[in-house]
């Protein structure tokens, strides 16, 4: 029924449960993953546009290396849960202010049908709410969404 | 890896296309299917001091919630029978839909509750549905909400 499931991570231990439960999954419907993890956007330093150029200015190409950088490291996890269990995997990753948006635009592109999402992780639990990423991911997604709680 | 799936309906469109998919998600895994409604508990209307005069008694009430059950079942039901999943069905009354949800699937020992990202109360695109946002938040098991 799913043939390519999206995985967002931020990295989190409650994000790692979500890596499980959809390797776990993709392992039995012979489906294959798809690790995202969004990167924050590079924002210009507005000192940067006059001459002098501040001692902490990251530049995009910097930022850019930055973000690949910490993706690969919590990549990581799903790279390895997915080699464990034998289930093709590929990961991404992208830059963007609001994480919910890259995640529904790259299940688009990559054809995921299925999200798998924890339904706290960074912010934390508020067992009242749900986690903002994912509630707006429930909002904005058009694939179903499948939720593992904490 | 899921054996035990809990399908809430409210009747609507949006709910009967999230039976067919769990139907269709628990062939997959060879699952029962537990097909539940909650109905509204009976109530007195109200208005004031005023009494309206067609006003049903408890026992109306709870057969008219037992009709609409049986019908909106029926549908979980028939997509199981169809896909040859093993499937049992449940109504309760409850004035809370979400509070009635995630107790059943504690009380059936359920695995994952398959559920409509909107129902009756009809599609905002920004917002999830009302009931279905309340499971999310209070469940303890993972929940696969369907578009």
């Amino acid at each position: 029924m799913f043939r390519n499931i999206l995985v967002p991570t931020d990295g989190s231990a409650l994000s790692r449960r979500a890596v499980d439960c959809a390797v776990q999954l993709a392992k039995q419907q012979k489906a294959r993953v798809t690790g995202l993890w969004v990167g924050p956007a590079w924002e210009p330093n507005l000192y940067a546009y006059g001459d002098s150029v501040p001692p902490g200015f990251v530049s995009r190409k910097q930022h850019a290396e930055h973000v690949r950088s910490a993706g690969e490291r919590h990549l990581r996890a799903v790279r390895e849960a997915a080699a464990a269990a034998g289930v093709r995997c590929t990961c991404a990753c992208v830059e963007g202010a609001f994480p919910y948006l890259e995640i529904v635009k790259v299940a688009r592109r990559e054809r995921c049908d299925l999200i798998v999402m924890a339904s706290h992780s960074r912010r934390g639990i508020s067992r009242l709410l749900l986690g903002s990423q994912t509630s707006r991911v429930l909002a904005l997604a058009d694939i179903p969404v499948l939720v593992c709680p904490p | 890896m899921f054996k035990r799936i809990l399908v809430p309906t409210d009747g609507s469109a949006p709910a009967r296309r999230a039976i067919k998919r769990a139907v269709q998600f628990a062939r997959e895994q060879k699952a029962r299917v537990i097909g539940f409604y909650v109905g509204p508990p009976w109530q007195l209307p109200i208005y004031s001091d005023y009494v309206p005069p067609e006003v049903l008694s408890p026992k109306e009430h709870a057969a008219a919630v037992k009709r609409t059950a049986a019908r909106y079942l029926a549908a979980v039901k028939q997509a199981a029978r169809a896909a040859r999943v093993p499937c049992s069905v449940r109504y309760v009354m409850a004035p809370h839909p979400y509070d009635e949800i995630v107790k059943e699937a504690r009380r059936r020992r359920c695995d994952l509750i398959a559920i409509a990202s909107h129902g009756r109360r009809g599609i905002s695109r920004l917002l999830l549905g009302s009931e279905t946002s309340k499971v999310l938040a209070h469940s303890g098991i993972p929940v696969l909400v369907c578009r």
